[in-house]
């Protein structure tokens, strides 16, 4: 049984159609890349999943639970972390409190700040500034920190190397394969490369439709497909 | 941040806020320009005036802040959540009486809604088509029930027409120690089948309201909260006597501090039924919450008419507030709590409870939500929530909940400002209105969404309105008119909204808001 299962789903935004039938799993354990050009139903596909875009049709099925229709609160809290796309950190919040937050058990964030620190050196030395006084990099490890706090079965993890310097992509390519190790991965990223470097099967979205899956090492081998998809590669 | 200095980055904030500083600066000198103008005995005591009903239209503006800024929702009904924490204060401080009979009724109506889960359990087995009508029905079937039962019960009231027994007579004898309890009235019905048809209406309310929400998770039901509730509807009723006798000999003081737990609590308890009835089945419609609002606004302003009547009447002052004789008034600091009246400081004389007490609970509340803002879990959530609720939804948070409390606060602290109001600034039908309108200012003064802003907003409102109507009695001497300019009293809520203006034309998300992200 794959840990994640999205089935045949359809979802609207406002009168939009956004969704037209998405269909792929996530296995225990991988990192599975989202790709597809702009605009194509990626983030929606995440935000489907948490229930953030209910899907209108379909189902979504969590390690053989259905979970398609709950609310956003019971979704994540069966063990979903999310790190979305513009480093949405709570600015008003300290470093401190972005990462206690999401505490789903009291303690939760002692347990496991001293696994946070090891990947993420850098957010312990800013623990008590507010979040906007972080850079635009430290943000990003901040809402990927944020996301391991509680224990999660499935990461879903959008676009996180936007924006960044070259040398802040590196840290966060390594620290996504760290977490790797110990929980699934579910990657939408632009950045070709760092996808094909990170992820272990891919699929591709175009105009809300999956239309094509693999493994990343023949994607890779094969221009003429990420040509088609994802424009130059 | 790359190694800048402090004296750089302090050069970046003036920066960044030199329309905020110089607005600060000539806010500044237009207050001190005006009291100058006030006769030196009096500036301090026009002052203390501004800062106090600034503390009350904080109040006001604190739970509508919280609740804007969480929720989207701007609660146009605050105001007379305000008003009704006025009457029901001044009703258990002075017909102590009555307010035992009302509650009886209201406690039974009201215990079936804490088996809310379970309703809602029942409420899904309605096919999903037929829901609205099923609903509907309930919910008039349930009125109607309502409606007659209560009026079954004993309920001694006043009566605005007959000056004996109208509120503003109760209020005089309160202050005269002449206040006697009323006899009990009787049921109409007999006392069982009374609470068992007040019991059914509020199920049947129960049942209604769950079919019109979405009827969320099952949680523990409260069926302890039930049992509760109508066991002390239960007592209430047959230890009448001695309970009413009891609190009659209570002093005024202990009867004031019993009014404010208590209509603290009605505010509470009436903002989670608008929150949970009337506004979370909304959500996804925006601008209905503001004819929802504005609607139930109505509806309470009617419905106080109703009961207290139209004209005005004040709250006689608490027995510690109202001293007078020898040694009075007090003198200095340490004359706030000689127990007299009125107080002597700097030059001026100040009342005790309008500018010492009321002004000491402003302060208090505001530290005390700042703290429970900055320190605790749930004031962690609502800062982030404020920003992106979102978010905080997929870290697993029942945003929802949170609303409800939230809800709750606000509406708690309207209410506890209404009954602070009623002793200082008296009771009317009007007073909703006129706290909505300062308070809607002081939040676009202060920045929609900062609880700071707000507490900053409800003083400059204050203290505006306060000078305003002091030169609404001397007059400001100008140099191109003959006579002074007199303000009318209609200009005291329209110098809030020219400040108003003039902040937002220079800061258009106010004194401490954010810019739109």
């Amino acid at each position: 049984m794959s840990l994640l299962a999205v089935g045949g789903v359809h979802t609207f935004i406002g009168p939009y159609h956004i969704l037209e039938d998405v269909s792929f799993e996530v296995e225990e354990g991988e990192i599975v890349a989202l790709l597809g050009r702009n605009g194509a139903g990626k983030t929606t596909t995440l935000k489907t999943i948490l229930g953030l875009a209910p899907a209108r049709s379909g189902s979504v099925v969590l390690a053989g639970e259905d979970i398609t229709g709950l609310p956003t609160f019971e979704i994540a809290s069966r063990g979903i972390g999310y790190v979305p796309e513009h480093r949405a950190i709570f600015s008003e919040l300290s470093v401190e409190e972005n990462l206690r937050i999401a505490e789903r058990r009291k303690g939760d964030f002692e347990a496991r700040a001293r696994m946070i620190f090891d990947v993420f050196p850098d957010l312990e030395r800013l623990c008590d500034l507010p979040g906007s006084n972080l850079s635009g990099g430290q943000q990003q490890m901040l809402a990927v920190a944020r996301a391991l706090v509680p224990e999660n079965r499935l990461l879903l993890i959008d676009e996180p190397s936007e924006g960044l310097a070259p040398v802040l992509v590196e840290q966060m390519m390594e620290a996504i394969r760290r977490l790797s190790a110990e929980t699934t991965v579910l990657l939408v990223e632009q950045n070709f490369l760092v996808a094909s470097r990170l992820a272990v099967r891919y699929v591709i979205i175009e105009e809300g439709r999956t239309v094509h899956r693999g493994r990343m090492a023949d994607l890779v081998d094969d221009p003429e497909t990420i040509r088609r998809y994802l424009g130059a590669a | 941040m790359t190694g800048s200095s402090p004296l750089r980055a302090r050069a970046v904030w003036l920066e960044r806020n030199r329309s905020r500083i110089s607005l600060l600066a000539a806010l500044l000198v237009v207050f001190v320009a005006s009291f100058a103008g006030i006769e030196r005995d009096e500036w301090f005591s026009v002052l203390m005036q501004g800062l106090s009903v600034g503390a009350l239209t904080f109040l006001v503006a604190s739970g509508l802040s919280l609740i804007f800024g969480l929720m989207d929702v701007l609660n146009l009904a605050h105001g007379e959540l305000f008003m009704v924490g006025a009457y029901v204060g001044w009703t258990v401080y002075t017909r102590f009486d009555t307010a035992l009979d009302v509650s009886v009724p209201i406690l039974v109506v009201a215990a079936p809604f804490a088996l809310g889960p379970w309703w809602g359990v029942l409420a899904r087995r309605v096919p999903p088509a037929r829901r609205r009508a099923v609903a509907g029905l309930a919910l008039a079937a349930g009125a109607a029930v309502t409606m007659v039962a209560v009026t079954r019960f004993p309920l001694v009231i006043w009566s605005a027409e007959d000056f004996a027994r109208s509120p503003s007579n109760f209020s005089v004898q309160v202050g005269l120690g002449t206040l006697a309890p009323l006899p009990p009235d009787v049921f109409t019905w007999p006392p069982g089948v009374a609470f068992a048809s007040a019991a059914a209406g509020g199920a049947l309310l129960a049942i209604g309201t769950a079919l019109v929400g979405r009827g969320g998770a099952v949680r523990a039901s409260r069926f302890g909260w039930c049992v509760g509730m109508l066991a002390a509807a239960v007592t209430l009723w047959a230890a009448r006597e001695p309970i009413v006798q009891w609190v009659f000999g209570l002093s005024t003081t202990w009867r004031f501090f019993l009014a404010v737990a208590i209509a603290v609590g009605m505010g509470a308890a009436l903002g989670v039924f608008i929150e949970v009835a009337l506004i979370r089945p909304l959500y996804d419609r925006p601008l209905y919450h503001l004819m929802v609002t504005l609607g139930v606004g109505f509806i309470i302003v009617q419905a106080v008419r109703d009961i207290w009547g139209r004209p005005e009447f004040t709250m006689a002052r608490p027995a510690a507030f109202d001293g007078t004789g020898p040694g009075c008034p007090g003198e200095g600091l340490s004359g706030f709590f000689s127990g007299c009246s009125t107080v002597e400081l700097l030059g001026s004389r100040l009342r005790v409870y309008n500018e010492g007490f009321v002004i000491l609970v402003g302060v208090v509340v505001l530290v005390a939500v700042t703290w429970l803002l900055k320190r605790t879990r749930i004031g962690m959530i609502i800062r982030a929530g404020v920003q992106d609720r979102e978010m905080v939804e997929a870290l697993g948070i029942d945003v929802r909940r949170v609303f409800t409390r939230v809800f709750a606060l606000g509406s708690a602290l309207a209410a506890l400002g209404g009954v602070l109001a009623a002793p200082s600034i008296g009771l009317g039908t009007g007073m909703g209105a006129a706290f909505l309108l300062s308070a809607i200012v002081a939040l676009a003064v202060g920045g929609l969404t900062s609880f700071p802003g707000a507490a900053a907003g409800a003083v400059l409102v204050g203290l505006l309105q306060q000078v305003v109507i002091r030169f609404g009695q001397s007059g400001i001497a100008l140099p191109f008119l003959e006579e002074p300019f007199k303000p009318s009293p209609s200009l005291v809520p329209a110098a809030a909204i020219l400040l108003m203006v003039v902040v937002l034309v220079v800061l258009p998300s106010g004194l401490f808001g954010r810019g739109e992200r």
